[in-house]
């Protein structure tokens, strides 16, 4: 039998998948990042709600990034029309340690008026 | 022999009415530690009633945990008797067929945080809400349970519980006035719907074996796309006519592909109280994630419009062919005799059977968007086909879900995923109550591990194949991962003309873990403690 290490699994009770999942053990947590960009989509599912946004890099070029939140039922107040393609986001977060473009989410702010802070 | 020791309801605290026991197997296997009164009411039965379920799972505990002796023929037929004379009226069995049918549900509608939180360590929170009970048995049982399995039951949850899961209820006093067991014997209209394989019709015929309410079922099913055949023999169970509980499998060999229909299946299903209709989920697999959408309905002397293909239009599209497949089309057809509302016209009936009407249908330009309600004479299929100008976005259905890695006693827990096209409803947003679904579409399927910047190591996570059945790898790698799955439309593009793109968070998760010395193992939303399924 495999027995995960401590601190792989955390307990996150919510709704419909309700599953121990991960903790934040991909993420680095030493340091915050702060974006800008236009959000392409928004999945208010489980058991994490997730945005996806673009950003331009100093060069230019379109970076497709993707932030990661808590789960549907601890967003109070939020729905799955909170963000819509096209809203302005600024995402600060812990990046993917595998340098993937992904962030956990800490603090949101919409040109929408939704915010998020302390997730 | 039957004990009954007499003594007054409410000296055990009880202030309401109890539903007396009747039943000698009942009063003579429970009565041995249920004291019964002298109005006939049985310590804590007469004071609270359940789903088979429920009542299945209450008698396994007197039998493991308090030495009650039963054969399996006097345990099933007590669980009947409970489940019919100590059931939930239809009306309050709908709201929670979700847990009957194994289906992964946001209970939100269901329940509050309270006791969402209160039961979502172990199971669904509809296990509890599958029983009605006084105010004093729901403060009896939460007091109990949180001493047998060592948590604080919370006053909130339990308030909730008194307020909309009372003994008494008003559907109940209805139901158990009016109850009987109807006919279930003889033939049946069957449409279903298997995720990642569309839409099925055809026919099951039941027999009664035993007091009218089991019965051995043989049902034939035909793919729409006429690619298929699901030929099914099977045992079934209407308890109080209404929850059909059954078991079925092909009629050939089942292969050992984990997703072929020919596997034996359990059947969950509400049948309406007037006999006419059935509905529910026949599922199996290790964690029954796979399955079924299974519709019923008696046949009639008239025609009846069962299903159409395909399911949607679009506006300004001529010489659209539409089937209608149904019973007990009469042989001269017209296109008079076919309608499916405003913007649509139907030119002409191409051919008809007593099975099945091809028709011709032109949809103006200007026909508005929305689901229609297609019409043969006097039978009407509602919201039966969409009309649509603009596909705006696809949703892969489920939009979240586990599977999960095989281990020791464990088998792959496997997902199906299917892709469904939407076009925003009057306030022009997305996910809202107001869209117009369209139906399956053809896409290209693929996958995305999160937070992986080389995607070149998918195999070690699983496979996903090109009709969307996501199959976890075969060795498990002691870790979860988090996987969009990915679907590409073929031939809807959006406006931009990029492919319409949706995604499904999939959650691939080992079978059992340990923490902290406590033994954990998935289930199938969630995790739960070792040998705590029964609470």
């Amino acid at each position: 039998m495999k027995t995960l290490a401590i601190g792989v699994m955390v307990f996150l009770a919510t709704t419909a998948v309700a599953v121990a999942h991960h903790g934040l053990a991909a993420f680095d947590r030493t340091t915050k990042v702060t974006l800008m960009g236009t959000v392409t989509d928004f999945h208010f599912v489980n058991p994490h709600s997730v945005v996806e946004f673009e950003v331009k890099d100093d060069a230019g070029q379109v970076q497709k990034w993707q932030a990661e939140m808590t789960s549907p039922k601890n967003l109070k107040g939020w729905t799955a029309t909170s963000l819509e393609p096209g809203d302005v986001v600024t995402v600060t977060g812990y990046r993917a340690k595998s340098g993937a473009l992904f962030l956990w989410v800490t603090e949101l702010s919409s040109s929408n008026g939704m915010k998020l802070r302390g997730a | 022999m039957v004990v009954t020791l007499a003594a007054p309801s409410f000296v055990r605290g009880q202030t309401e009415a109890g539903i007396p026991v009747t039943d000698p197997l009942v009063l003579a296997r429970c009565g041995t530690c249920h004291t019964v009164d002298e109005r006939g009411n049985m310590q804590r039965i007469s004071w609270a009633r359940a789903t088979p379920e429920g009542w299945q799972a209450a008698t396994k505990r007197m039998i493991g945990e308090n030495g009650v002796s039963v054969t399996p023929l006097e345990a099933r037929a007590i669980v009947k008797y409970l489940s019919t004379r100590h059931g939930l009226a239809p009306e309050e069995a709908k709201p929670v067929m979700y847990a009957a049918e194994r289906r992964i549900h946001d209970e939100s509608d269901t329940a509050n945080d309270s006791l969402q939180d209160a039961c979502s360590r172990c199971h669904q929170a509809a296990r509890a809400l599958s029983w009605r009970r006084t105010a004093d048995d729901w403060k009896r049982f939460a007091a109990r349970h949180a001493e047998r399995y060592q948590f604080t039951p919370d006053p909130e949850a339990v308030d909730f519980l008194v307020k909309v899961a009372p003994l008494h209820t008003r559907e109940w006093d209805a139901w158990s006035a009016r109850a009987r067991t109807p006919e279930i014997g003889g033939r049946w209209l069957v449409t279903a719907h298997i995720p990642g394989r569309g839409n099925f019709y055809g026919e099951m015929a039941t027999e009664a074996t035993g007091g009218g309410d089991e019965f051995l079922t043989r049902t034939r099913l035909r793919s729409v796309d006429g690619t298929s055949v699901l030929a099914r023999t099977g045992r079934a169970l209407a308890y109080a006519g209404t929850a059909w509980r059954g078991r079925s499998s092909g009629s050939s060999l089942a292969s050992s592909a984990p997703d072929d229909s020919s596997n034996a299946t359990q059947e969950a299903m509400l049948v309406a109280p007037d006999g006419s209709r059935a509905e529910g989920r026949w599922f199996w697999g290790q964690y029954q994630e796979l399955g079924v959408d299974v519709k019923m309905q008696r046949p009639s002397s008239d025609p009846i419009v069962l299903l159409v293909d395909p399911l949607s239009f679009k506006a300004g599209s001529n010489a659209n062919r539409i089937r209608l497949i149904g019973d007990r089309f009469p042989a001269q057809v017209t296109a008079a005799d076919v309608s499916a509302g405003p913007g649509v016209t139907v030119r002409r009936i191409v051919s008809s059977t007593p099975g099945e009407i091809v028709a011709e249908v032109d949809v103006a330009r200007d026909a508005l968007p929305g689901r229609r309600n297609i019409a043969f004479r006097s039978s009407t299929l509602e919201r039966a086909v969409a009309i649509y100008d603009r596909v705006d976005y696809l949703k892969v259905m489920p939009d979240s879900s586990l599977a999960a890695f095989s281990g020791e006693a464990y088998l792959r827990g496997y997902q199906q995923f299917e892709a469904i096209a939407y076009q925003r409803g009057p306030d022009g947003r997305r996910h809202t109550a107001d869209d117009v679904e369209l139906g399956p579409v053809d896409v290209a399927w693929s996958m995305e591990v999160f937070y992986e910047v080389d995607q070149s190591q998918q195999d070690r996570v699983g496979t996903l194949s090109p009709a969307g059945f996501f199959t976890p790898a075969a060795a498990s790698p002691g870790v979860n991962y988090d996987v969009w799955i990915i679907a590409t439309a073929k031939n809807e593009k959006s406006p931009d003309g990029k492919p319409l793109v949706g995604k499904s968070y999939l959650v691939v998760t080992v079978p059992t873990y340990t923490f902290n010395g406590r033994r954990y193992v998935r289930d199938l939303d969630r995790w739960i403690e070792e040998g705590s399924s029964g609470r």
